[in-house]
């Protein structure tokens, strides 16, 4: 359906973008797939068949860790929240984003011909 | 790493998860306006393949390397727990086979590998001289006379040296200390003991020279156990007297815990060596101690240059005839000379049942990869690598054999208890011994390259198999089994000769016990009780004071209703007797000198007591006593030793002090080896003086209880209990400061005499019977397998119209088969090998063709039923059903 591939999203993109949508509040895989889709008015959509495996190293890194709770449609839900290791490497994530979109954004700009 | 391991219940939650977001999707999705239905289609194909989400995911937690061994390692589990029979056979033969072995090693290793407890252990050394004469060669290993040992102390370069005075048979001696009274085991050593060995006392000192001479300072040093039961670890304790065989003893030194030379000790006592008396005869055994700086062999040479002119005759045309060389051994050989062949003989048996066990162990699995040879073509059908399929085999059979091996360490952990208490007065283990690193680590050694070299060599093997071949056949033939048979019918061979060997060896110990049990007392054992009490005491070193105790005691027992006879003698029959020198008076030859005997002295009611008969002339009275004519009794092998069955009664020798007349000739009753007599083995018929205990003096007596104490004879029909009591009473009514040593009834002293042969019997019989077993199981499981590969084959044999019996006959034939050639194998091998038996059989001999004949007749009956057993399941068969199974 979606023929974008998980390799099109920068590679370790997704891991920043998932712990992006933690630092709102604990929220479960599908919450955390909409929302993302949300933010970016649709523009990513994250598929569930690399979402699940991000999360699994995620939560094997320490970076966020998940508990089961019952969701705003009364579901037993698994939740994802932030861990503070992974605040921190979200910090990192997110200044090494900033340096790369700057970057890019120089060798990007028009150019005088 | 951690979810490794927890992956399987980690996958479950993650599908729970998954099924989660789909229903959240279409929770919204039907918020969206979208009926059920669809909402549940279209959530789905949003969310792709959970599955193999699931397995991305799984794959991301597992670590590469680890992932076969522990795929392996829980097949092997999974396979090994579907065949809980093999299973169960695999394990107990590998236990049996390494704990039976572990123990005995712990047992060889503690006596004749591991080092004595000592700093540098290898310079304790002995001497060991050989005395050549035109008589015969002599080797005297350790003891020395006093007048040797002072040449030795007083010259000797090389070496520290010190003595231990021998002692110690029958009981310990009288202690009392801070009002306790207790039976301690006493050693006498030189001055410098300690210093040889090593170790000095952890509190106070040593003996001085001073205090190592006749008539010098009493003094004591105490072990740590008795130094705490006393003391109660109280350092004050040096300083301190105490009593000892009456005597007062300053303690000098406490030893630090452990320390042990070789037999448990209480309390060391200088033992002033003395060129007379106890010095006069080969009492004292030498411990030296090499100088850092000096050879072995220097040691070596300086012993025979001191020791040789001392030991030679003074007679110059006997001296002329003798040549001597002497010589330092190491101390620990020197120590187990007389251990080192029954354990090796023991470890030798016990080397074949765990060689029997590695066959059993090595059919087995080649059996098993036989009726495996299916699943394994089916396996590299499907892609497996060789490679893989023999990992797979080899984890399974490591896995089995570090089971078998775990298992065997508790096995030989209960035998080696068993053992300890077994042996106790049977082998004087000595140092502690307990299951070391060394051993187990070469426990789970063999237990591996058991599995390695008879698990690999089948792996090997069933990878090589013919995958078509063994499918397209509908695995009843498979490629493995003919060649896998072969080699297990030699196994099947090999493990029925090597029952044979250890049955043969088993069968002859066995025999040969039922001899010396059978050997004829020479005297009535039953309904007799024994009482041994120490008279190394300084209230009892006078000649009067000793009558008195025997004379009041006996008169309360016999005035005691049920007691039919009472007697005291200086040593029992079935034990060590004290050998001393005599003469005679008639036909005395100044060339002769002295000539040796066992001497003992009896009271009045001995002979009536054991009933030993009387063959001529009269047994000693109450008249027999100071101040008339001194008597003497021999026994018949005396009389026809020395008088060549003369009748000698009325003759006279002279012995234990004066001249006496021979007023009597007795029967023969047996001793052990230790003592002099005829009739070679563990019991003897000793040739024996019996002087009246009323007719030997101080000086004699005080002596001869150094080294063995009297017993009380009692025969009557009252209970044991009874009798026990009534000994208790008469002793302590004399004197109720005297302990009595050890009591026991004639029969237990009976037994005590063979224990070492009733050990080494009951063991290698045991052994026998394991091997027995193993080799059953062999042949079962030889039988039980070819039944199953030829199901097919004995089913068109049936439905051809061929007997029951017939095909019976054909399955079992390669049984009895093998094993009648195991037999024929084993009987030529154990005939090879009994020669190595016969130190350890007496009144038969190595070749013995009763124990050869029962021995084959046995193994022929257990393998024909371990044969019939598997096979009769052919009976059972039903034609039909085998020809359509496949």
């Amino acid at each position: 359906m979606t023929p974008r591939k998980k390799t099109d999203l920068l590679q370790g993109t997704l891991d920043m973008l998932v712990l992006q949508t933690l630092r709102l509040g604990p929220a479960h895989g599908y919450t955390i797939a909409r929302v993302i889709g949300q933010r970016s008015d649709a523009f990513l959509q994250v598929e569930q068949g690399s979402l699940y495996p991000a999360l699994n190293r995620l939560e094997d890194r320490g970076w966020v860790d998940s508990y089961w709770d019952i969701s705003e449609n009364n579901r037993r839900a698994r939740f994802y929240r932030l861990t503070p290791k992974g605040r921190r490497q979200l910090q990192v994530e997110t200044e090494e984003w900033e340096r790369l979109v700057r970057a890019i954004g120089l060798v990007m700009r028009p150019v005088e011909e | 790493m951690r979810r490794f391991f927890r992956r399987g219940r980690l996958d479950a939650e993650r599908a729970r998860e998954m099924q989660t977001h789909i229903d959240h999707h279409v929770d919204d999705l039907v918020a969206a306006g979208y009926s059920r239905d669809r909402a549940l289609k279209e959530a789905r194909q949003r969310f792709g393949n959970p599955t193999a989400i699931r397995e991305e995911i799984y794959e991301m937690n597992s670590v590469p390397v680890l992932e076969p061994i522990v795929r392996d390692l829980r097949y092997a589990f999974r396979m090994l727990r579907k065949t809980p029979g093999f299973t169960a056979i695999a394990l107990i033969t590998l236990a049996v086979g390494i704990g039976v072995n572990t123990a005995i090693f712990t047992v060889v290793n503690a006596l004749l590998i591991k080092p004595l407890p000592f700093p540098d252990p290898g310079r304790l050394v002995t001497i060991q001289s050989t005395i050549r004469t035109p008589r015969g060669t002599f080797v005297r290993l350790s003891g020395l006379d006093g007048r040797t040992f002072k040449e030795i102390r007083d010259n000797v370069k090389t070496m520290a040296v010190a003595i231990q005075g021998s002692g110690g048979w029958g009981g310990g001696v009288n202690l009392v200390a801070e009002n306790q009274a207790a039976n301690v085991t006493q050693a006498r050593v030189s001055a410098g003991y300690f210093k040889v060995f090593g170790i000095a006392p952890f509190i106070g000192r040593e003996f001085t020279a001073d205090e190592d001479r006749l008539g010098g300072p009493a003094v004591a040093v105490l072990s740590h156990g008795l130094w705490s039961r006393l003391f109660d670890r109280d350092a004050s304790a040096v300083g301190k007297t105490i009593m000892l065989r009456g005597e007062s003893y300053t303690v000098v030194g406490i030893m630090p815990a452990g320390f042990t030379t070789g037999s448990p000790t209480d309390v060391w006592t200088p033992v002033r060596p003395n060129t007379s008396g106890e010095g006069g005869g080969t009492n004292y055994s030498l411990y030296a101690r090499v100088h850092p700086e000096v050879s072995v062999e220097q040691a070596s040479a300086e012993m025979n240059q001191i020791v040789p002119p001392v030991l030679l005759p003074s007679d110059p045309k006997a001296a002329a005839e003798t040549s001597i060389t002497s010589a330092v051994v190491p101390l620990q050989s020197a120590e187990t000379t007389e251990l080192r062949s029954p354990l090796l003989m023991l470890w030798g048996a016990v080397g074949i049942v765990l060689v029997i066990a590695c066959v059993n162990l090595a059919g087995l699995l080649i059996a098993r990869t036989g009726l495996r040879s299916r699943e394994i073509a089916t396996r590299m059908a499907l892609g497996s690598g060789r490679r893989a399929v023999i990992r797979q085999l080899l984890v399974e059979s490591a896995l089995l054999a570090f089971a078998g091996g775990i298992a065997g360490i508790g096995v030989g952990w209960l035998v080696l208890e068993g053992l300890k208490q077994l042996s106790t007065h049977v082998f004087d283990f000595g140092y502690p011994m307990a299951l070391d690193g060394r051993v187990l680590a070469t426990t789970l050694g063999i237990a591996l390259v058991t599995s390695v070299l008879f698990g690999l060599a089948p792996a090997i093997y069933a990878s090589r198999v013919n995958v078509q071949g063994s499918l397209s056949e509908a695995g009843t033939r498979s490629v493995a089994g003919g060649a896998g048979r072969w080699s297990r019918r030699i196994l099947v061979v090999a493990e029925v000769a090597l029952g044979v060997v250890l049955l043969v060896g088993a069968g002859l110990l066995v025999r040969s016990f039922v001899h010396l049990r059978s050997l004829n007392p020479g005297f009535d054992p039953s309904q007799v009780t024994t009482a041994v009490v120490s008279l190394q005491d300084k209230r009892y070193e006078d000649a009067v004071k000793v009558n008195q105790l025997f004379e009041e005691s006996l008169a309360r027992i016999r005035r005691t209703p049920g007691i039919e006879a009472a007697g005291i003698s200086l040593g029992l029959p079935y034990t060590r007797l004290l050998n001393m020198g005599w003469r005679r008076i008639e036909g005395f030859d100044p060339n002769e000198k002295w000539l040796n005997s066992n001497v003992s002295y009896v009271t009045p009611g001995y002979m009536e007591a054991l009933r030993l008969p009387l063959r001529r002339g009269r047994a000693f009275s109450e008249r027999d006593r100071d101040g008339a004519t001194p008597a003497a009794i021999v026994n018949e092998e005396f009389a026809r030793r020395y008088y060549k069955g003369a009748d000698i009664v009325g003759m006279h020798i002279r012995v234990a002090g004066a001249e006496r007349e021979i007023v009597g000739i007795v029967g023969n009753a047996r001793a052990t080896s230790s003592g002099l007599g005829g009739d070679s083995g563990p019991l003897i018929v000793p040739y024996i003086i019996y002087v009246p205990a009323a007719q030997v003096d101080g000086a004699f007596l005080r002596q001869v209880h150094t080294w063995f104490s009297p017993a009380w004879i009692i025969r009557s029909s009252a209970p044991t209990g009874t009798v026990v009591e009534t000994i208790r009473q008469a002793v302590a009514g004399v004197d109720p400061l005297l302990p009595i040593a050890k009591i026991e009834s004639m029969a237990e002293v009976q037994s005590a005499s063979l224990a070492r042969q009733r050990f080494m019997m009951s063991l290698v019989t045991g052994l026998g019977v394991v091997a027995l077993l193993l080799a059953a199981i062999g042949i079962h499981g030889l039988i039980a397998s070819s039944v199953n590969e030829r199901t097919r084959e004995l089913g068109i044999r049936l439905a051809l119209g061929a007997t029951g019996r017939q095909v019976l006959m054909n399955v079992v034939m390669p049984g009895v088969t093998l094993s009648s050639i195991g037999v024929i194998v084993g009987c030529v091998a154990a005939l090879a090998l009994s020669q190595l038996m016969r130190s350890f059989i007496w009144g038969i001999q190595a070749t013995d063709p009763m124990t050869f004949a029962s021995v084959a007749a046995i193994l022929l009956v257990v393998s024909l039923v371990a044969s019939l057993i598997p096979a009769l399941r052919v009976l059972r068969l039903d034609p039909a059903l085998t020809l359509r199974a496949e």
